[in-house]
């Protein structure tokens, strides 16, 4: 690699973790700061262009678009914390007895290829039709199931390799219990591929919430969230375009540096990765 | 290859019988009587009592899943709550909708993401190269309908270029001009994947330049663009075909939500419409067909490979 390249890289993560540091103060005390309420309607301010009073503008109910997008991002890292959790809950132990007993994986890896089958936005509609009520543990449950079998299958990918490694024969051939060999040496191991996974895991679940909002089936309307206010921006997109672009903007820039940030851990911690993950 | 081929296709029906258990399994999670949640608020118990006697409800839950399975084979998906008409014949009526915008959204995939890889594989480091790494950077970090919204807004909102919703049957009318209406939505549905798909591109191209037989082919003075078209590209397709033949999963989940933006008559546009008037049996039936869809184009595929790379076929 050559050292500009090696330069540029380092701007990117530092980029990255940059974005994600201020998403993370904003998502903690933006409702501390923002200058409007941001569920306050204002009838005579309805629809105003961004400017000095409302920096991002205004929606068809007066509300300040900046104040509702800086506290709409709480509620996506609250949903894409939670989702990625999920997926670590599931996907974690259920990827690691897959990949070191065979017969277990035989099954499980079946039923996981099964449920890959269907496309992600589907299941998760699927999911919240079936559950009933929008509402974040639904919503957490439904894009969790999604993304727990990704969660798996990398975790079974790199037990595989794992299990094959001479430290595990070693480990055996010294008389250590499976239970031991899993956690002492397998585990321990899968540290790297699952926390490069729940990055994207976490990318990858704001931009779905995002799209089950926006299609007014995710979280509550009177929740601020960005999908929900782009949905209800829709209707004035040619006269108001920017209740849709800023929350864009906001999900965009997330689901960004979240992607930077695991390729960047990815190349750190385990460049091997670049094929599993 | 015959064997490999039999191998496949029994791995294929596997996988189509585990689909078809898991919509089975997660329509026995809806909370209620199955009959009148299928049936609606309005039903008759006549309608009840019928619809217990094709689909077993009343009967255990093992006879349940062999009548639904008999029925899947007989492509009885059941009947839509809210169009009072067979699940299958809505779907087939939202099909030419899906598959044309998926068509052209694989015809930006593979036009842009092709030939943006090949070029910055060529010119490594320089500002093309760069560019579409920051492209495809943005490209993957984007969602589809944020970026449909943004076209809609410039090129139908203030350029006037491009409708900016809606669809009508080419094949009813045989009115090619309808297809105007697909271009935005897949140019929208189709950047992503081109990202993607120029990554592939780049990446397996860089590989297969610096093997022997490409210094060979230009020391013996053969033309770049034969070089890099022939012996070159060639080589390099089977990774790009795999990104490719991926990009049908996220190409369906795309179009259900660009189908919306762009209020496009689709097979996206219906589960949506279903989930929120709580249309199960349509649900059902379109999680069936995509998945199985799904099954059958990995099985192409895969059996494609093998036809294409011998070596494939004794793995």
């Amino acid at each position: 690699m050559s050292f500009a390249k090696l330069i540029l890289r380092r701007k990117t993560l530092l980029f990255a973790v940059g974005i994600l540091l201020s998403l993370v103060v904003i998502s903690i005390f933006s409702p501390y700061f923002v200058p409007y309420d941001p569920d306050a309607l204002s009838l005579t301010d309805r629809l105003k262009a961004p400017s000095g009073a409302h920096f991002f503008g205004t929606d068809h109910f007066g509300r300040d678009i900046f104040s509702r997008t800086l506290v709409g991002t709480r509620v996506t890292f609250i949903l894409g914390l939670s989702i990625s959790a999920f997926a670590l809950v599931f996907g974690v132990p259920l990827g690691v007895l897959s990949g070191y007993y065979d017969r277990v994986g035989m099954v499980i890896m079946r039923v996981i290829d099964a449920l890959m089958a269907f496309p992600a936005i589907i299941l998760a509609l699927a999911l919240m039709a079936i559950m009933g009520k929008p509402g974040m543990v639904n919503v957490i449950i439904a894009v969790g199931m999604v993304w727990a079998p990704r969660m798996v299958r990398v975790v079974y990918s790199s037990t595989l390799s794992l299990r094959e490694n001479t430290y595990v024969e070693a480990a055996r051939a010294l008389g250590a219990s499976s239970g031991r060999i899993l956690v002492r040496h397998i585990a321990v191991n899968l540290l790297s591929p699952v926390i490069v996974q729940s990055t994207f895991t976490f990318a990858f679940s704001i931009m779905e919430v995002a799209a089950l909002n926006f299609l007014g089936v995710g979280i509550p309307p009177y929740v601020p969230s960005w999908g929900g206010m782009m949905n209800e921006g829709r209707t004035y997109i040619i006269r108001a375009p920017w209740i849709i672009i800023f929350p864009g903007v906001f999900l965009a820039l997330s689901v960004l540096s979240f992607n930077l940030l695991g390729d960047a851990l990815r190349d750190r911690l385990d460049p091997r990765l670049r094929n599993i993950v | 290859m015959f064997s490999y081929i039999v191998r496949r296709a029994a791995g294929m029906v596997v996988s189509v019988l585990l689909v078809v258990t898991i919509t089975f399994i997660l329509m026995q999670l809806i909370p209620g009587d199955p009959a009148s949640v299928l049936l609606g608020p309005n039903a008759t118990p006549e309608q009840i009592a019928a619809l217990n006697r094709t689909w077993g409800f009343d009967r255990p839950i093992l006879v349940q899943f062999y009548k639904y399975f008999v029925n899947f084979l007989r492509g009885n998906l059941g009947e839509s709550i809210f169009f009072r008409q067979p699940v299958l014949r809505i779907i087939g009526q939202r099909a030419e909708t899906s598959v044309f915008l998926g068509i052209m959204a694989l015809m930006v995939v593979v036009g842009l993401g092709i030939p943006a890889g090949v070029i910055a594989a060529v010119r490594p480091n320089s500002w093309v190269d760069t560019s579409l790494l920051l492209l495809a950077l943005a490209g993957a970090s984007i969602p589809s309908f944020w970026l449909g919204l943004m076209l809609m807004v410039v090129f139908a909102g203030k350029l006037h270029l491009l409708p900016s919703s809606g669809y009508t049957s080419v094949i009813a009318t045989g009115n090619l001009a309808n297809l105007k209406n697909l271009i935005l939505p897949a140019f929208a549905l189709g950047f992503v994947n081109a990202a993607l798909v120029a990554r592939t591109a780049r990446s397996s191209m860089l590989d297969v330049l610096r093997a022997d037989y490409i210094t060979t082919a230009q020391a013996k003075g053969l033309r770049d663009s034969v070089v890099i078209l022939k012996h070159a590209l060639r080589n390099a397709a089977i990774p790009i075909t795999t990104v490719i033949s991926f990009t049908f999963a996220s190409l369906v989940s795309g179009a259900v939500v660009t189908e919306n933006v762009f209020a496009l008559p689709g097979v996206g546009s219906l589960i949506v419409q279903s989930v929120l008037k709580r249309d199960y049996p349509t649900i059902q039936g379109i999680m069936l067909v995509v998945a199985v869809l799904y099954v059958v184009i990995n099985f192409v595929t895969d059996l494609t490979y093998a036809f294409l790379d011998p070596r494939i076929r004794y793995r």
